[in-house]
């Protein structure tokens, strides 16, 4: 089967040629990717490394009895093994994360999860490290043990961790308080309106549970750092992070070291999707480099991948009052996040997918609750989406339920209750820079909802179904670029953006080109280093177009004003004369100066730079911690869509998507080909976590921890024609108009389709993902004739 | 991963001599796929690998043998079957399987030797083998004997070739004219998966009725196996969409289905029914 995957044709695409951004500019770097020069941490060795590699808790929950590496040292070419007990040594509270302190380096006294890091064997050979890894002899005392999200909150579970340490690293996160004889980390609240009136005062009330199960990033990179000595004090850190600023203050902060002691470093990534956030293996390399004094590399294997950090699963109940005319009055959600061992981010992800898990409603009467919760599994973290998806699978399948109670159609249910510019959102901001309808437009142009569709024949289901989702963006965050000018008038931008395969470097150049009106592909984009490249929160949440786009804006219009200052002396004319335009400066009298004859003139020779700097961070008011209420919860919404029409063959169980529409408001694109790209990747993606994609557990060990058997989508699976549709609301903050859009993509593709499969063959499936076996077993229970143990 | 040896012999004496049929850490390695696997997750620990490598004569590649079937090399890649026209003209069902067996990495350095030899039920190519008609020559220091692919699987990855013995080639049967042949493989997650469910079948038609037919399935049960009841439900029966049905219900009630990460024991005989019928029906079709 010929798959298509192209955006629709590009007719009002062209922008005029000078023009920098809106335009498709080629990737910076394709080329680089292509001969394979590209730079990836994966790829560094440094003279005289050693090899670290990581022995893993056997149990999911259980005290450390002993640790000996007695076998270990004993092999021929080990150089160390380092337990939790050296660090201590080291690092005297080596305990780290972004929201609780809670993740121990090495674990200490107990294990929290079957594979957590317990030992670190180094060697210089990696197959040495890692039968020295295989022989370090460790004995637990097994403790009781809980996996599942809404057992481990009620009173009376195992408990996981004995105190809580909030972090209060993020501004956003600061209200998090110590707990202790719980394993709910934190609950999220929003309270808007009378609830139990509005209840009331129903027709229908709706009330059901869904659940996501857990999946990961996959990234084709796995996690790598490598740590050396930088001096006798200093340490420098090579990593495939999205986070490097983080990375910095972090392992500072555990060494009780200023920062500009610890140097971080990337290069490109190979994949990210929020996996490589905050601490992975940098605080672990940092340790082992610091104790034995030499340079050390960790790289996991893509099995290690699966006990390192995933997507949140997740119990969604949602109950929801609608009246006659299909108008929703109340909503009631409890989110129960299953977090794993250690919080990691899961805090913020509550927090934040909490507050926008009524959707894109406008629903006078509402109440959140939405619990971070630890289990003895891997930990869950960010995942493109950060939690969205999750949610947006539950309120998006229930809307279909009610439109089809209803009897309304379901593009005709979402208008009716959908917010409009100036309403406000469940955390009582008002809504701005957004316009839903032009998102069910085109869903109901590309889907070509009106025209009659064909229901399939035999055994041989079809149907369609649509889904739309909102999120929010973390705040508040910083960013800050510099733009330096070169003494040959040549351009670089100094950002701590991460270049992990979404197109951020092209970007940045599109914004500092336009303002300085020189080509893109000119410009040089410097990879993140703190002895570099300024503070960047992280690469995460499709904060960076936003954030960095409007740092290096600034940056650049600094440049430009001093080099505009300068040509006004040079060409003897006012600033205001001037303008930045085809690589020059130039006086609408028609006299002109380059950037370099500027240097030249200002440091008698080819010398010195002109340095612009523009940091940002846009306004941010903090919810209020009992009803969630804000005047400014997020910088800008963004909004997406997505439309499936499916296959369903009724004796299998099988799903074969025919159609795939994901339409997403990315403001005015910087770079629309990217959009399209991030919108059909992020589609693609979501659409594995939906049909098949899942990390299977036994009592806490992950069964299927290798890409043998953890499959996700190739070629022949993704659907025969995929699109990504950009709807355009300029934006009034972003840069040229610009919004995130990285995550949009993932937020709608799962109800879309389960919708869909709801059309074709009247079963709803509340628990992702649908295989198969999930599928036929629906529908033969619906057939009144289940499948064996049933 | 422990350091162990790596022999490359170049001959095929050298290297049954330096296999152990009593030392379990002592194995062939072929293309590698399936043994890095388990290496991998340390389920084998290896003291020695005797390479395949360097090894010529029988074990390379393909012909045609008396009978119209194909002599094929035990080292032959099964990228080099899925592009050979040999194959194509002669078993277009087997050509056809390859498409979607894994991907074109693994497909480019696996072997047909050791998709046999590994023993793991969820391989695509031995129901289609078994139903085609097919032995196996396996040599060891004491010589070469013939097994016939029905008997080479005995368990759940067992099988019947001692541990210094070496698979060579594999003879496919020759086919008469107008053979009804499919395979129909049923993956519950990517396409490129390993088989829930594969089921092969070839039969011919005479005069509307059903001779000589053959139904094998892989990856639901612990071994791939023919299923004497489908087959006897076949036997000159005429063809016919009842006919069809019955058969795949019988294989469904004979079959004893296990569960894995594909899919339960129930489900998995479920899918037996579903695609014994479908795949005696493609075959049909097919031939058409
Ligand atoms: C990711 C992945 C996906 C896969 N998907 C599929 C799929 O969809 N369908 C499918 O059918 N298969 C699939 N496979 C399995 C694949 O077909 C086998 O791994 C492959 O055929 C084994 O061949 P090899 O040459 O690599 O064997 P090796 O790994 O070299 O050897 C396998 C075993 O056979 C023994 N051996 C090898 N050659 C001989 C010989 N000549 N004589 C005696 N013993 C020998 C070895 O000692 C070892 O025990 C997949 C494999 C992988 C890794």
């Amino acid at each position: 089967m010929a798959k298509i995957i192209e955006p629709p044709p590009k007719t009002e695409r062209q922008a005029p040629p000078t023009r920098q951004v809106k335009r498709s500019v080629r990737r910076l770097e394709s080329k680089s990717k292509v001969d394979g020069s590209a730079e990836y941490i994966h790829n560094l060795t440094l003279p005289g490394m050693l090899y670290g590699k990581i022995a893993r808790s056997s149990i999911p929950h259980g005290k450390i009895l002993s640790i000996d590496p007695g076998a270990a040292l004993a092999l021929e070419g080990v150089y160390a093994v380092i337990t939790g007990d050296d660090i201590r040594r080291l690092i005297p509270d080596p305990y780290y994360g972004p929201a609780f302190h809670d993740q121990p380096i090495l674990a200490l006294d107990k294990v929290r999860y079957a594979g957590e890091p317990v030992a670190v064997a180094l060697a210089k050979d990696p197959h040495v490290a890692e039968e020295a890894a295989d022989l370090i002899a460790v004995e637990y005392e097994p403790l009781e043990a809980v996996f599942d999200e809404v057992q481990a909150a009620k009173p009376g579970a195992p408990i996981i961790h004995d105190v809580l340490k909030p972090a209060t690293t993020f501004p956003d996160l600061k209200h998090l308080q110590g707990r202790s004889g719980t394993n709910v980390a934190l609950s999220a609240h929003v309270r808007r309106g009378d609830l139990a009136q509005a209840f009331k005062e129903s027709d229908y009330v709706f009330e059901q549970t869904f659940r996501n199960g857990k999946v990961i990033h996959a990234p084709l990179e796995p996690y790598v750092t490598v740590g050396e000595m930088a001096g006798p004090d200093g340490l420098t850190i090579h990593t495939a992070s999205q986070s490097p600023s983080f990375v910095r203050s972090e392992i500072s902060r555990l060494l009780g070291w200023p920062e500009n002691r610890v140097r971080v470093r990337t290069a490109f990534l190979g994949g990210g999707f929020g996996g490589k956030l905050y601490i992975k293996l940098e605080a672990l390399v940092a340790a082992c480099t610091l104790l034995v004094r030499k340079p050390v590399r960790i790289a996991l294997t893509m099995e290690e991948q699966f006990y390192t950090i995933t997507k949140h699963g997740a119990t969604v109940r949602l109950k929801t009052g609608v009246r006659k005319d299909g108008r929703i009055v109340a909503r009631e959600v409890e989110v129960w996040w299953n977090g794993g061992a250690y919080a990691d981010i899961g805090p913020r992800v509550t927090q934040k997918s909490g507050l926008t898990s009524s959707g894109p409603y406008d629903i006078e009467n509402i109440s959140i609750e939405s619990h971070a919760v630890y289990t003895n599994e891997p930990p869950a973290g960010a995942l493109r989406g950060f939690g969205i998806s999750q949610v947006v699978w539950a309120y998006e399948s229930q809307a279909d339920v009610i439109a089809r109670a209803l009897n309304i159609d379901p593009i005709d249910f979402r208008r009716r209750n959908i917010l409009r510019e100036g309403r406000p959102h469940a955390t009582g901001m008002p809504m701005t820079d957004i316009d839903i309808d032009a998102i069910l437009d085109r869903l109901a142009e590309r889907m070509e909802w009106n025209r009659p569709f064909d229901r399939g024949s035999a055994t041989i289901r079809r149907g369609r179904g649509i889904a739309i989702g909102i999120k929010s963006c973390v705040a508040p965050t910083t960013s800050v670029a510099m733009v330096n000018i070169y003494g040959d008038g040549s351009c670089g931008i100094c950002s701590s953006t991460v270049d992990m395969g979404q197109g951020s470097d092209t970007a940045m150049a599109q914004i500092a080109a336009e303002i300085l009106g020189i080509s893109t592909e000119s410009i040089r984009v410097v990879h993140p280093d703190t002895d570099v490249t300024p503070y960047d929160m992280a690469t995460l949440g499709s904060r960076s177009t936003y954030h960095m786009g409007n740092a290096v804006r600034r940056a650049a219009e600094d440049a430009r004003a001093q080099l505009l200052r300068m040509a006004a002396t040079v060409l003897k004319t006012g600033e205001g004369d001037l303008e930045c335009r085809d690589g020059v400066i130039a006086a609408h009298c028609g006299a002109r100066v380059t950037f370099r004859d500027l240097m030249v003139a200002r440091f008698a020779m080819q010398a010195g730079n002109i340095i612009g700097i523009g940091s940002f961070i846009p306004p941010y008011e903090k919810p209020d911690h009992e009803t969630g209420q804000s005047r400014q919860i997020t910088p800008f919404w963004m909004l997406g869509g997505a439309g499936a029409e499916i296959e369903v063959d009724t004796e299998t169980g099988r799903i074969h998507v025919v159609k795939l529409v994901n339409v997403g408001d990315a403001g005015s694109p910087i770079n629309p080909d990217i959009v399209e790209r991030q919108l059909i990747g992020a589609g693609t993606m979501q659409f594995g976590f939906t049909v098949f994609e899942e990390m299977i557990f036994n009592e806490g060990q992950v069964v299927n921890a290798s890409f043998a058997d953890y499959k996700i989508p190739g070629m022949l699976d993704v659907p025969d024609q995929l699109s990504g549709e950009m709807v355009e609301v300029p934006h009034r903050q972003g840069p040229f108009g610009a919004k995130g859009v990285g995550e949009t993509g993932m937020f709608c593709v799962s109800p879309a389709i389960g919708n869909a499969l709801y059309d074709a063959v009247e079963v709803r499936i509340t628990e992702m993902p649908l295989t198969p076996e999930r599928v036929l077993r629906a529908l033969r229970r619906a057939q009144n004739r289940p499948l064996g143990s049933d | 991963m422990k350091s162990f040896d790596l022999a490359e012999p170049a001959t095929i004496e050298e290297a049954v001599a330096l296999l152990d049929p009593e030392d379990k850490s002592v194995r062939a390695i072929a293309g590698g796929t399936a043994l890095m696997l388990m290496m991998k997750t340390r389920l084998f620990q290896p003291t020695r690998l005797v390479s395949l490598r360097r090894l010529n004569g029988d074990l390379r590649g393909l012909r045609v043998n008396q009978d119209g079937g194909l002599r094929i090399g035990a080292m032959t890649s099964l990228a080099q079957l899925e592009y050979s026209h040999l194959v194509a003209s002669t078993y277009p069902v087997l050509s056809r399987a390859l498409g979607t067996l894994s991907n074109i990495r693994i497909r480019n350095v696996a072997t047909l030797g050791g998709h046999l030899a590994h023993g793991d039920p969820h391989m695509d190519l031995p129901p289609i083998l078994m139903t085609l008609g097919a032995k196996v020559s396996a040599v060891s220091p004491r010589g070469r004997r013939w097994v016939d692919i029905c008997d080479l699987f005995t368990g759940y990855y067992e099988t019947s070739l001692i541990k210094d013995e070496l698979i060579t080639s594999v003879e496919i049967a020759g086919q008469p004219p107008g053979v009804y042949c499919w395979y129909e493989k049923f993956t519950a997650r990517s396409a490129d998966d390993w088989p829930t469910v594969g089921v092969a079948v070839r039969y011919i038609v005479d005069s509307g009725v059903i001779r000589d037919p053959r139904v094998a399935v892989s990856a639901a049960t612990e071994r791939p196996m023919r299923s004497a009841a489908a087959e006897a439900a076949l036997t000159n029966a005429p063809l016919a969409p009842h006919v069809l049905s019955k058969a795949a219900d019988a294989a469904a009630d004979e079959l004893e289905p296990i569960a894995d990460l594909h899919g339960t024991a129930s489900y998995k005989r479920e899918m037996v029914r579903v695609h014994v019928r479908r795949a005696l029906e493609k075959a049909a079709q097919w031939r058409r």
